[in-house]
């Protein structure tokens, strides 16, 4: 069952990537964004095929699998395929659902003009980049 | 003798943080970088503190310290904190001066009110980072 619009910009008013936007803005985003539900077990994302979209977890969990392994999970307020649009390569991993998911979906080709139109919002993306830098590389050793 | 602008602005480009950084932001990111002198003996940073900024070693050296333990020894070129000036985690570990050094330091709200008037910076920097994530999971790849 779909949330009512107010419901919804309420959602996305707590998701730390919007936290910076004033509340006329976050209805923005929900407006510029479609709402999409997805079903337990839908991969959204496959390794290595094209197709592009930049999704915000709205409620429900995805997991993350490279070659079948499971590498994370992301939840309420991650946000995910923003690597394969701003690298232009297909996506290196699956992205599963592993219960019922809501989301915001970008199309790949607007998120960069999202971006700029939202730099509070790019600035908070690029905080959750350098912080999945440093356990990507922390794995490492 | 301080750096110029230009001097700053060419030793910070090194850094993989900002690869693929136009001039113009390269420019506006040196005059917000300061330089900082150290004595031997002074701690740069200290673990466990909030991260405020990077640096990167233009005069010197450093040791890199966790406890009593000495992970490494840092020289002129090399830099730490680079992810700390977008993120400000904790630092993981202290840096001592081995000697007379001076940093070239760039505090991350500098770094922020910049990407807040650039932001072609800012989307060049994710960019930068997204293709090293890219990179590190491709390493665990058999």
């Amino acid at each position: 069952m779909a949330m009512s619009q107010q419901e919804l910009v309420d959602t996305l008013s707590g998701l730390a990537l919007f936290a910076d936007l004033s509340r006329p803005q976050v209805e923005a985003v929900a407006h510029k964004m479609t709402e999409e539900s997805y079903p337990t077990g839908q991969r959204i994302l496959r390794q290595g095929f094209t197709g592009t979209g930049f999704y915000v977890i709205v409620d429900g969990e995805v997991a993350i699998r490279i070659d079948g392994e499971e590498r994370a999970r992301l939840g309420k307020g991650d946000f995910f395929g923003e690597m394969s649009i701003l690298l232009g390569e297909p996506p290196v991993a699956d992205v599963v659902t592993t219960r019922q998911l809501r989301v915001l979906h970008l199309g790949g080709p607007e998120l960069e003009g999202f971006l700029r139109d939202y730099p509070p919002v790019m600035y908070r993306m690029l905080k959750t980049i350098a912080m999945r830098l440093r356990n990507a590389s922390r794995w490492r050793s | 003798m301080p750096l110029s602008t230009e001097e700053k602005a060419s030793a910070l480009a090194r850094l993989p943080l900002f690869q693929g950084i136009t001039d113009e932001s390269m420019t506006r990111l040196a005059a917000v970088a300061g330089e900082q002198e150290f004595a031997v003996g002074q701690f740069i940073v200290r673990q466990g503190q909030v991260g405020t900024g990077l640096y990167l070693i233009v005069g010197g050296s450093v040791r890199v310290m966790r406890g009593a333990d000495e992970l490494a020894a840092l020289g002129v070129g090399d830099f730490f904190g680079e992810l700390s000036v977008i993120d400000q985690q904790p630092r993981n570990a202290s840096v001592q001066a081995a000697e007379s050094t001076i940093v070239l330091a760039l505090a991350s709200w500098d770094l922020l009110a910049l990407l807040e008037s650039d932001p072609a910076l800012a989307l060049n920097m994710i960019k930068g980072l997204v293709a090293r994530i890219r990179a590190a999971g491709e390493q665990h790849r058999h």
